[in-house]
């Protein structure tokens, strides 16, 4: 696991085939959190697979800077296409629409064999975020999306984090995707101070407070 | 005026989509299935034919684009209607004439059977009017169905098999008059692709399975697998390759293979193509440039030649790269001193789970029980069958 997950979380070992869900309010530092292990991964020699749904290919490229490879990072953009209809897909960077559940999942599948048939036997993936998707599907339906997808991470040995903003959902939602996931890591803020920990049916650790800028989230 | 399906090999089997029938692509949540209903309305549209597409999840101008990616411009064509659900679900104007919200289940019902009547082909995502407007939906199925057989019209429904509830899955496949199972080859990891006929009632068919790839401009092109055949120098790969096949071909120079074995075979419903890779490490290369593209993996060892098995395992580990499923032919058991099966698995440090089947590739003894074994570690799920359907009597 990355330099950042072990000072952050250093109980915590996230077994292949994980489902993790990464749920926190808005601007807690989930998302840069989420990124900044991700590009630590690949950085190490995970093949990497990021889901977008609030923000562009592009703009997620520039977020990784010199990070950024296109033979190890694999990008699945469902914001571009619903805005221009004519962008071009690459073979790094696919674009689809938040709606169209069945081409996401096709494109993740995609993904995972040209890992698998490169050698690539270490994969990460993330869904930046659900909550997007369940603004415009119902429970049921991203349900059912979610339950091929964490399936087909356990099959291939994958890590895979869901980011889910707190405040958005009803309780029956979460309570009900959090069937769907072998954890969860949680963040809040509170009078000002963010914190975070890692809650799994096995383990629970205590919160710690971190300091997040644009780049990375670091223990305070 | 004939309806076709445009889909190769598909189109042999079923000749036609006869007037009143309803035809569904059954599409693994994996795959992009839609493309088929895409090319069927495609090839139709060029035929003349009025043809309307339902869209829920995508804008019309996606659409369209969507389309476009594959070569098929069918925003230029007067006889096509893009009816859309999509942009009053969203709230956003339409672009289309045709238009409604898909929380107004009667708006929808009334426009669907309207479309229905007003044209010969009419293609409806199912799975994403379920998804979008609840799954109540599928009862007026029945309803869309006779207003086809009453005018005439054909339906083409796109069903992405989501877990749905069994009843759900029941009603679609029950008012399917053929249903098309577009399916991934599951490993580890989907590593191909394939369709099949699983039900048609208006032809008396044994069903087979192609494999496929989506062609960009071009859509859905069959192709035929490819399983690779390799083991040390010496022990067999080309008598396994031409006892197995229906015709073969070998590169041979001073009576052993230097370049390839080539054997295609008609077996159970699919045709397969079998790629037989010389023995020597120099070759290693061409066993490399072929693991890329196999389906599957045949390791020939020459049972009574233990010494040979490290070069054995050195070139498993070279298609191991690609994460293929191999079982291993455990040749010339017809001689007095062969090993065992399981003491090759022993000595070769193989897993329990990898088949050793025993076999005399020159008498042609085992040979299609390796296929078959191969057949069986892709799971199964690329044998077409109608098990999920409970297809009525």
């Amino acid at each position: 696991m990355s330099q950042m997950m072990c000072r952050i979380l250093p109980e915590v070992e996230l077994k292949k085939g994980s489902n993790i869900m990464v749920y926190g309010p808005t601007f807690s530092g989930k998302s840069i959190f989420v990124r900044s292990l991700f590009r630590d991964l690949t950085s190490e020699g995970y093949g990497g697979i990021y889901v977008l749904t609030r923000d562009s290919a592009e703009s997620f490229i520039e977020w990784l800077g010199e990070y950024y490879d296109p033979e190890k990072i694999k990008i699945i953009d469902c914001v571009t296409k619903s805005m221009l209809g004519n962008a071009r897909d690459t073979d790094s960077i696919k674009r689809e629409t938040v709606m169209d559940l069945t081409g996401i999942s096709a494109k993740i599948s995609k993904f995972f064999e040209e890992f698998w048939r490169s050698g690539v036997r270490d994969v990460v993936l993330v869904f930046d975020s659900l909550s997007t998707i369940l603004m415009y599907m119902n429970l049921q339906t991203v349900f059912r999306f979610l339950h091929i997808l964490t399936g087909r991470v356990k099959m291939t040995g994958a890590i895979a984090f869901y980011i889910v903003e707190e405040g958005m959902h009803d309780e029956k939602t979460i309570v009900t995707l959090k069937q769907l996931f072998s954890g969860m890591i949680e963040f809040k803020e509170e009078n000002g101070r963010k914190y975070v920990r890692f809650v799994s049916p096995f383990k629970k650790t205590e919160w710690s407070e971190i300091a997040v800028d644009e780049n990375a989230v670091v223990v305070v | 005026m004939k309806v076709v399906t445009g889909i190769p090999v598909l189109d042999d089997m079923v000749e036609e989509i006869p007037e009143g029938k309803v035809l569904t692509y059954w599409i693994d949540p994996e795959v992009e299935g839609n493309v088929f209903a895409m090319q069927t309305l495609f090839t139709n549209l060029e035929s003349g034919c009025k043809c309307a597409y339902f869209t829920l999840t995508l804008s019309p101008e996606v659409v369209l684009s969507e389309f476009e990616e594959f070569g098929w411009v069918v925003g230029s064509y007067e006889n096509f209607t893009l009816v859309d659900l999509y942009s009053p679900y969203v709230g956003m104007p339409s672009t289309c004439s045709l238009n409604a919200d898909p929380s107004n289940r009667d708006a929808v019902d009334s426009l669907v059977k309207k479309t229905i009547r007003e044209n010969d082909l009419v293609v409806i995502p199912i799975s994403s009017m379920i998804d979008v407007c609840g799954e109540e939906v599928a009862e007026l199925l029945g309803e869309w169905c006779e207003t086809a057989a009453n005018s005439g019209s054909r339906l083409v429904f796109t069903f992405v098999s989501w877990p749905y509830p069994g009843n759900v899955k029941k009603m679609v496949a029950n008012r399917s008059n053929a249903i098309v199972k577009v399916g991934g080859v599951h490993h580890r990891v989907i590593l191909g692709y394939y369709y099949g006929l699983v039900k048609v009632d208006w032809k008396n068919i044994k069903s087979r399975a192609i494999l496929f790839k989506l062609v960009r401009p071009g859509g859905v092109r069959a192709y035929i697998p490819k399983i690779l055949v390799t083991g040390p120098y010496n022990a067999g790969k080309s008598t396994f390759v031409h006892a197995v096949s229906t015709r073969a071909i070998s590169v041979d120079r001073l009576g052993t293979t230097v370049a390839l074995d080539h054997g295609h075979l008609e077996y159970r419903g699919f045709s397969i193509d079998l790629f037989g890779t010389p023995g020597q490490e120099r070759f290693d290369p061409i066993l490399r440039m072929l693991g890329k593209e196999a389906l599957g993996v045949i390791l020939v060892v020459d049972s009574t030649k233990p010494e040979t098995f490290p070069r054995a395992k050195q070139m498993l580990e070279e298609v191991a790269h690609f994460g293929l499923p191999y079982v291993v032919a455990a040749n010339k058991q017809d001689l007095p001193d062969a090993l065992s099966p399981e003491e090759i698995r022993k000595r070769m440090f193989l897993p329990e789970d990898v088949p050793v089947i025993p076999v005399s590739a020159i008498k042609g003894e085992g040979v299609y029980r390796v296929i078959d074994a191969l057949l069986e570690l892709l799971t199964g799920s690329w044998q077409v069958s109608g098990d999920e359907f409970e297809i009525p009597a």
